[in-house]
């Protein structure tokens, strides 16, 4: 389910926004050829509260996961796991960035969005090797 | 949350109350979503296929449809991650709390993939039906779930294989 969020994510931010910068700022300022409107605070906010609440939970669940079940050592474990929630945290919030501070940022959400989907694969990955192998071997906590 | 699914008994007696108390909640959630789904008429056939087509000949757009699959694979999979971490440490058989699991996971999947079946293939026959049924089977699989963590967790005794 974990893999079916974060690849409807993906596929709803290429369909509904964009991998282009142009793109992002036209869907955050608005654009007069399409006839859109900027997006209001009410309406980001809309998207991101249940943002907030969603995602850090999801990488909670999946990070305490990971740490238990797989052998992962406690520095890269946190280094990689700061990585992850950083990236989280940027792709919520840059929208408010973008649209009332600075419209350059948006190559930090498509860096950000990459950034949290591609280091969710390696923890899915690292998660599925840990359960899969671990008949063979007993699971180690993280630290 | 270790706290919580840890098999010693004393651990789990203190656990009960707010375990008790997230179940109530997750029930809540699911009845919830019941009654939303039947209150946009998302509960008959013809009510779910009028959702997808509003108006004859303009379907939905894709958006939409990913949007649900995105927000339906979060609950179902959170819902499925907490229940089946609860029975994990309930005195429940293994065979009971298995085949809960996985028949809430086909049913969650198949109410989720069931809406891409027209699209994907036009005129498909009877995915609305098809996707009610998954629904209510996979709402009923976890309410059971959990009442089944509600009425033993946190009991001593533990059943064989579970």
């Amino acid at each position: 389910m974990v893999a079916v969020v974060m690849g409807t994510a993906a596929v709803l931010f290429a369909r509904k926004i964009g991998f282009d910068p142009g793109h992002i700022q036209a869907f955050y300022l608005g654009s007069e050829a399409t006839f859109a409107p900027p997006r209001s605070l009410a309406g980001l906010l809309e998207v991101a509260v249940p943002h907030l609440l969603a995602i850090p939970m999801l990488l909670f669940v999946t990070l305490h996961l990971v740490a238990f079940v797989s052998g992962a050592r406690r520095r890269p474990f946190a280094v990689a796991a700061a990585i992850t929630f950083a990236c989280a945290a940027v792709v919520i919030l840059a929208g408010f960035a973008i649209r009332f501070a600075w419209p350059g940022l948006a190559p930090i959400k498509i860096a950000a969005f990459l950034g949290l989907e591609g280091t969710m694969l390696v923890w899915l990955g690292l998660l599925v090797a840990a359960i899969t192998g671990s008949e063979a071997a007993p699971p180690r906590a993280a630290g | 949350m270790r706290f919580l699914v840890q098999p010693a008994p004393e651990s789990l007696e203190r656990a009960r109350p707010p375990v008790r108390v997230f179940l109530a909640f997750s029930a809540l959630l699911i009845v919830a979503a019941v009654a939303s789904r039947a209150a946009h008429g998302a509960l008959t056939p013809a009510g779910l296929e009028q959702i997808l087509e509003p108006v004859p000949g303009e379907r939905l757009g894709p958006v939409a449809l990913w949007e649900e699959v995105h927000q339906g694979a979060f609950l179902y999979g959170f819902l499925l991650l907490a229940l089946g971490s609860l029975l994990a440490v309930c005195p429940v058989s293994s065979g009971v709390r298995g085949g809960f699991l996985w028949v809430a996971t086909a049913a969650a999947f198949l109410d989720l993939g069931a809406p891409f079946l027209p699209v994907a293939l036009p005129g498909f026959p009877g995915w609305a039906a098809l996707r009610i049924g998954a629904f209510l089977v996979a709402t009923c699989a976890l309410l059971a779930m959990a009442g089944l963590a509600w009425t033993t967790f946190g009991r001593e005794e533990r059943a064989s294989g579970g």
